[in-house]
């Protein structure tokens, strides 16, 4: 129907930005108290445009919107591209498209923001919060759409902003010094992936040696990234582009990559953060914004230097082999329930550095499917945390058992999320840890014990902590000193309903990964071939 | 050689409806889960749904037929279909370096495949599913402590059951795996059913993670696996049974020399099997798994669940029997073999002084499947090392596979009607209990007489609180009486036939070929011996002698549904003789050979010199009069000796039983040795096998100490060190400046902050656009 309707992309990021800034601005004008009245409204107006955003996102997926057959698209080939000259001086686009990269954490964007803001139905201060929640996938969504490298970089430190909000507006007691740790430490990183970036722009050959269609007028070189990408494959195709830059570059920008993901040891500000967060702030960390450093390493350094990435595959592996077992372990070692889902999150960001480091299409296609199966369980993960804080004021395990018999519902939920996590079969986060396996052991041997290792701490540390939440609680375990005497209740309808839509989509795409994993896969292949000229 | 491990892979083209089998069971559990959160309460729904028991037992009759159907046309191999794949799971690239650089497509699919290892579990799962579902009935729905929980049972025990068919009928060792930890979640739900109870919530923490740790190495199995089959899959799925059975494949990678790393992954894949039977060293699970309600002990833990280690090993077999990969894998078949052995040895021990029902039968089934283990480990190590086109070696290698997939048969039956007939007892101990309770306490604690029965302290399963009700649950001691008779292996019933061929297979291996199975040979053999002791004292215990308690007194047969499974499942365990004669063993091991070709009387007649005269080797016929010595006269008269007895005065058992109970009292009378047998209870050995064998206590301590205490030790060096020291001390200490200048701008209100951001952009902007 709508065949050529590539701006899409652009009014796909520029609804919600607009519209939230709107909503914003009026809920700063008004008084105290008129803003408590106009909270419903901007929660339904919020809620309104994010599930618009979600129904246009699944109807591109579908091709009913573009005609697009995802499975189809090659690297470096980009549907609903809409390119604007922005900064002609340096080299500047207003530059946005999708390809099996992007599009599905685009989708899964779209679809978290309606499942959070219905998880988090009831936060305080609603006026500010829903519309922050929008604003934070606006920025999100910019950070996957732009294919402009100084785009991507502001969309990047942009999204720190409402998520800084969020911590420090809504989170728990700690939540100023969370806020900053948070802000300072993934923007210390940022700037030096900005300093890559810039580097790399100015020792790139400038438009005297190479004809480019949008070098800058001063500058003479692009941050047009589909230009680079060509410019960078065909030097790649007879040696190496930046020879004697490309180590030290390929660094640079992985370093505030790995620090999003975050990789083990870089991984501090996370917990942290995620203690301190609102349910809603972790939701939309945990599930979408862990993974723009993910999506960065595949769109950036992957694509530009595959030499580099070969010459770092070991070390990447190590990054990603610590972050798997380590974050395993100290897991086992928590006492707060929402520290251990968050450093569960690093455990399997791990997963997506082996997938990297495999360095086979199937393993990168695992990771790009860690990626999206991640986002939808961790945010599950998360509501059942926020859940468990609402409801018992408490975060510690133990503090609260029994839940089976008081709260069915949240326990249901809460053993779904941990089982999905755990890597159960016919959820989807089985299909990524497996088709990891084939390729890691191909690639690493006997290294694959230490995967092996992790997987089995999992189960550990979910299974325990299920034991003392969700069993028990017959005589001699009582719920915390402040319930005594109240009833204790479940969680509510609005949670339930954010509950069964995430454990809807966890077994769909359990069972029938192929809808998302076919597309990833099929664009792994042509990467593949590209950077590294398989036949 | 040539056609013979073809025919072994013959398998049947399944109709891809047949998926229904499993989609059923499947469909159903959110359908009861709905129902029962929708409806409990009401009298509709509890007494005429039984709280989703009459919603359960349709479906699983459904999925019987659909089964029998299926196993019908295979046996007759009436209708072929060409597709047998029902969707496609994963499609991905792969990329090979090498003299040719190439990327070839794969996937993993999901499809159904049916061939002579399959039938027979398909069968055994689906009917015992729908027998532990009528059972389940009766068992659950009368105990008001299970009122309103229900629902929850159902859907989660028809949840188990489209695991376990799944898995039966799946079409590749990545959907065996899948249904198997399917099948592992369900079985740790139902574990802890009666969640407020913490020993219930430890048991299915530790039923899952001990599972765990074998499943871990099967993963790691599968993905080597596929790495290996990897290059002659092109295009399809390396995993599938099609792909890895295909000899042209096995041929190919035999001659890269890649036997050696095809073991490896088959024994990594072992060590899943190892798991989830429950085998040495990862058995510690299962006695513990008893906490679930005894309807789940019945099916998961005795009955299917804990086969499906035995299913995925006897799949391997024609990867064992090709010829490519001959006389390659005996070290992996002697280890087997050994687990099987070692394990058979140590649970009989364990069973020996247990006094809990369900217990006992625990570990006997440990011990059982063990023996399965032993026999697969004999005829794969056959089947791996002979030629099978020198007579007679196809006719040892089948009936030797044969005997251990008909002891798997004769082992599910029987013990799930064990299992059940535990139940039985328990259930009407209970409510014997309860009324007697109830009578005394009429006056002063009418209210809370009912309010949770498990918590008084009165320990219904203990075999210390039975005795005697031999007369009082006719039909019950009748079932545990046949079923015992399987298990011990009295000749000519059920578990006889098989448990024999076991034996004589272990030691064939060991005389003619492999002196390394002497271990596990002579293990199973003095184990058979055990079996009959162990068997008998629980009978005994049970069923004979004077009540031990007032309760027991007052015992008798009075829920519905219960006997139904019980009296179907008598003749089923009796009924070994049947399946002998029709050559059952040939069958199971061989498609060539048909069910029934003979003719009953010639197959019985055939069985029975094979047996009991055994023409060719005189070794094997001492071996089974040695054996039917052991575990006929020893072990049982032993058992009698120390725990038999008459009954009350005027109590008499069915005539069938009666015989045993005099003989017991009368050999009791006799040869009582009970003051040595307390010495023995009261040595150390004795304590150790309370204990059993340290096995869960040095475990717990190496969870606790050294697992607990690393990650306790790293999540606070994670804390102090990485975070503490490395980012809290070194940098942010030294950053303290630029912390300072943004806590200056912090005013805290989010408006301001907003402005800034806003002003700040368009400042960039206007400033960019001046440039421009």
């Amino acid at each position: 129907m709508l065949d050529d309707f590539d701006v899409i992309t652009l009014i796909l990021l520029l609804f919600p930005f607009l519209m939230s800034i709107v909503m914003l601005t009026i809920t700063g004008m008004v008084s105290e108290s008129s803003r408590r009245k106009l909270a419903p409204v901007w929660r339904m107006v919020s809620l309104g445009v994010s599930m618009a955003l979600f129904i246009v996102a699944s109807m591109m997926f579908t091709g009913q919107i573009g005609g697009v057959d995802w499975t189809g698209i090659g690297f470096n080939e980009y549907e609903f591209l809409y390119q604007y000259e922005w900064i002609s001086s340096l080299g500047i686009t207003w530059q946005v498209g999708l390809d099996a990269l992007s599009f599905p954490m685009v989708w899964l964007t779209t679809f978290l923001l309606p499942v959070t803001i219905i998880a988090t139905w009831d936060e305080k201060k609603g006026a500010v919060y829903h519309p922050l929640i929008l604003l934070m996938g606006a920025t999100l969504l910019g950070v996957f759409v732009s294919l402009d490298l100084f785009m991507f970089y502001i969309f990047w430190e942009l999204t720190l902003i409402p998520m800084f909000f969020l911590i420090l507006k809504w989170g728990g007691k700690d939540r100023k010094y969370a806020s900053q740790k948070f802000f300072i430490y993934t923007f210390t990183a940022s700037v030096i992936m900005l300093l890559g970036l810039i580097t790399m722009y100015f020792s790139m050959p400038s438009n005297t040696e190479i004809a480019m269609d949008n070098a800058g007028e001063y500058t003479g070189r692009t941050f047009d990234l589909l230009e680079i990408t060509s410019i960078a494959q065909s030097v790649n195709a007879g040696g190496i582009w930046l020879e004697n830059l490309h180590l030290i570059i390929f660094a640079m920008l992985m370093i505030g990559f790995l620090v999003k993901l975050p990789a083990a040891p870089f991984h501090t500000w996370l917990p942290d953060a995620h203690v301190q967060a609102p349910t809603g702030g972790s939701m939309l960390l945990a599930g979408v914004m862990l993974k723009m450093g993910a999506y960065g390493m595949f769109r950036i350094p992957a694509t530009l230097f595959p030499h580099a990435l070969e010459h770092f595959q070991f070390i990447l592996m190590l990054f990603g082999f610590v972050s798997l077992v380590y974050g395993a372990i100290v897991c086992l070692g928590q006492t707060n329930l929402k520290k251990m889902v968050a450093y569960s999150s690093v455990s399997h960001m791990g997963v997506i550095l082996l997938g990297i480091a495999s360095m086979q299409p199937i393993g990168w296609a695992a990771a790009l499917f860690m990626m999206f199966a991640h986002g939808i369980i961790s945010p599950m993960l998360f509501a059942v945390c926020g859940a468990f804080k609402h409801h018992y004021h408490s975060m510690e395990i133990g503090a609260m058992r029994g839940m089976a018999k008081h709260s069915p519902w949240l326990a249901t939920s809460m053993m779904f999320g941990w089982m999905a996590s755990l890597g159960l079969p016919l959820l989807a986060g089985f299909v990524a840890e497996f088709l990891l396996l084939i390729a890691y052991w191909h690639e690493f041997g006997w290294w694959i014990l230490g995967p092996g290792l992790a997987l089995a701490i999992t189960a550990a540390y979910y299974l325990w902590s299920m034991q003392r939440t969700i069993f028990e609680g017959g005589e001699e375990t009582q719920p915390p000193k402040e319930m005594e005497g109240k009833p204790i209740p479940d969680i509510s309808d609005m949670e339930k309903v954010a509950m069964l839509i995430l454990a809807g989509f966890t077994i769909l795409f359990g069972i029938f990964p192929a809808i998302a994993l076919d597309m990833m896969s099929d664009w792994t292949v042509t990467m593949f071939q590209t950077l590294f000229g398989g036949a | 050689m040539g056609s013979s491990y073809d025919e072994v892979k013959n398998a049947l083209d399944v109709p891809s409806e047949f998926v229904f089998i499993i989609l059923l069971p499947m469909l159903a559990f959110p359908l009861i889960l709905y129902l029962g959160m929708k409806f409990n309460g009401q009298k509709f729904w509890k007494e005429n749904l039984k709280e989703g028991g009459l919603v359960a037992l349709p479906v699983m009759a459904a999925s019987l037929v659909l089964s029998l159907v299926l196993i019908r046309r295979f046996i007759n191999e009436t209708s072929v279909s060409d597709t047998s794949t029902v969707f496609s799971w994963a499609n991905f690239a792969w990329f090979t370096e090498g003299a040719t650089t190439e990327i070839s497509l794969y996937s993993l699919n999901f499809g159904l495949y049916v061939d002579h290892v399959t039938v027979m579990l398909l069968f055994v799962a689906s009917f015992l599913c729908l027998l532990i579902n009528i059972f389940s009935i009766g068992y659950m729905n009368t105990d008001e402590v299970n009122d309103n929980k229900n629902h929850r049972f159902y859907a989660e025990f028809v949840l188990f059951c489209s695991g376990m068919l799944g898995m039966v009928l799946s079409d590749s060792f990545l959907w065996l795996f899948i249904f198997w930890e399917l099948m592992g979640l369900c079985s740790y739900l139902l574990i802890g059913f009666y969640y407020d109870k913490p020993s219930a919530a430890y048991a299915a923490k530790k039923a899952f993670l001990t599972t765990r740790v074998g499943d871990v190495f099967l993963v790691i199995g599968l993905a080597m696996l596929w790495n290996l089959f990897q290059p002659y899959a092109s295009g399809g799925d390396a995993l599938a049974f099609a792909t890895v059975f295909d000899h042209s494949n096995l041929q190919m990678l035999a001659d890269a020399g890649k036997q050696g790393a095809l073991q490896l992954a088959l024994g990594f894949m072992f060590i899943g099997a190892v798991g989830k039977s429950a085998q040495f060293p990862l058995h510690v699970w299962l006695p513990d798994a008893m906490e679930g309600p005894t309807p789940v002990s019945a099916l998961i833990h005795a009955a299917t669940m804990v086969n499906a280690g035995l299913y995925l090993v006897a799949r391997m077999f024609p990867i064992f029997g090709d010829s490519a990969m001959m006389g390659e894998f005996s070290d992996l078949a002697f280890i087997i073999a050994l687990v099987g052995g070692i394990t058979a040895c140590m649970a009989a021990l364990i069973a020996f002084v247990q006094m809990d029902l369900k217990k006992v039968l625990a570990y006997s089934t440990m011990s059982q499947l063990a023996y399965i283990f032993t026999g697969l480990g004999a005829a794969l190590w056959l089947a791996n090392s002979l030629d099978w086109g020198e007579y007679p070696n196809k006719g040892i290698v089948v009936v030797a596979f044969g005997a251990a997939l008909f002891h798997l048969f004769n082992h599910a039956m029987a013990k799930g009607m064990l299992f059940m007939a535990s139940g039985s007892v328990i259930h009407e101990m209970h409510h014997a209990h309860h009324d007697l309770h109830h009578h005394h306490h009429d006056d002063d604690h009418h209210d809370d007489h009912g309010d949770d029965h498990h918590d008084d302290h009165f320990d219904a399963q203990s075999m210390a609180n039975m005795g005697g009700l031999a007369s009082r649950l006719p039909i019950t001691a009748t079932a545990m009486f046949v079923g015992s008779a399987s298990i011990i292996g009295i000749p000519l019933i059920g578990g006889f036939w098989s448990k024999e061929g076991i034996i004589a297979n272990t030691w064939r291996v060991a005389v003619e070929h492999d002196p390394r199975f002497y271990i596990p040979a002579f293990l199973v053999l003095i184990t058979a011996g055990m079996t009959g002791f162990y068997m008998s004292r629980m009978w005994f215990m049970t069923f004979a002698g004077k009540p031990k308690t007032e309760v027991a007194e007052k015992v008798h047969e009075q829920t519905p549904w219960i006997p139904i499974p019980l009296l179907v499942l008598i003749p089923m365990s009796l009924a070994g003789i049947v399946f002998a004669s029709l050559k059952s063993t040939y069958f199971l091991g061989y498609k060539g050979y048909k069910l029934g070709e003979d003719g009953l009387l010639e197959g019985f007649l055939y069985e029975m010199d094979h047996i009991f005269v055994n023409p060719g080797t005189n070794y094997l016929l001492v071996l089974t009069y040695i054996a039917i010595f052991l575990s006929m006269v020893l072990g049982p008269c032993a058992a009698m000796a120390l725990h038999g007895g008459r009954l009350d005065e005027g109590q008499k058992a069915k005539p069938w039983m009666q015989w045993a109970v005099t003989l017991s009292g009368k050999l009791n009378d006799k040869y009582s040795f009970a003051g040595w047998a307390e010495k023995m209870s009261e040595s150390s050995f004795g304590e150790a096998l309370r204990q059993r064998l340290y096995f869960d206590k040095y475990y717990d301590m190496a969870m606790m100490k050294i697992v607990a205490g690393f990650s306790n030790l790293s999540a606070s060096f994670d804390k102090n060190v990485v975070d503490g020291f490395a980012i809290k001390t070194i940098i942010e200490k030294g950053g303290q400046d630029s912390s300072r200048i943004i806590r200056s701008i912090t005013t805290g209100s989010a408006r301001d902050y907003i402005m800034m951001v806003a002003v700040g952009t368009l400042a960039i902007a206007i400033l960019l656009w001046g440039v421009n």
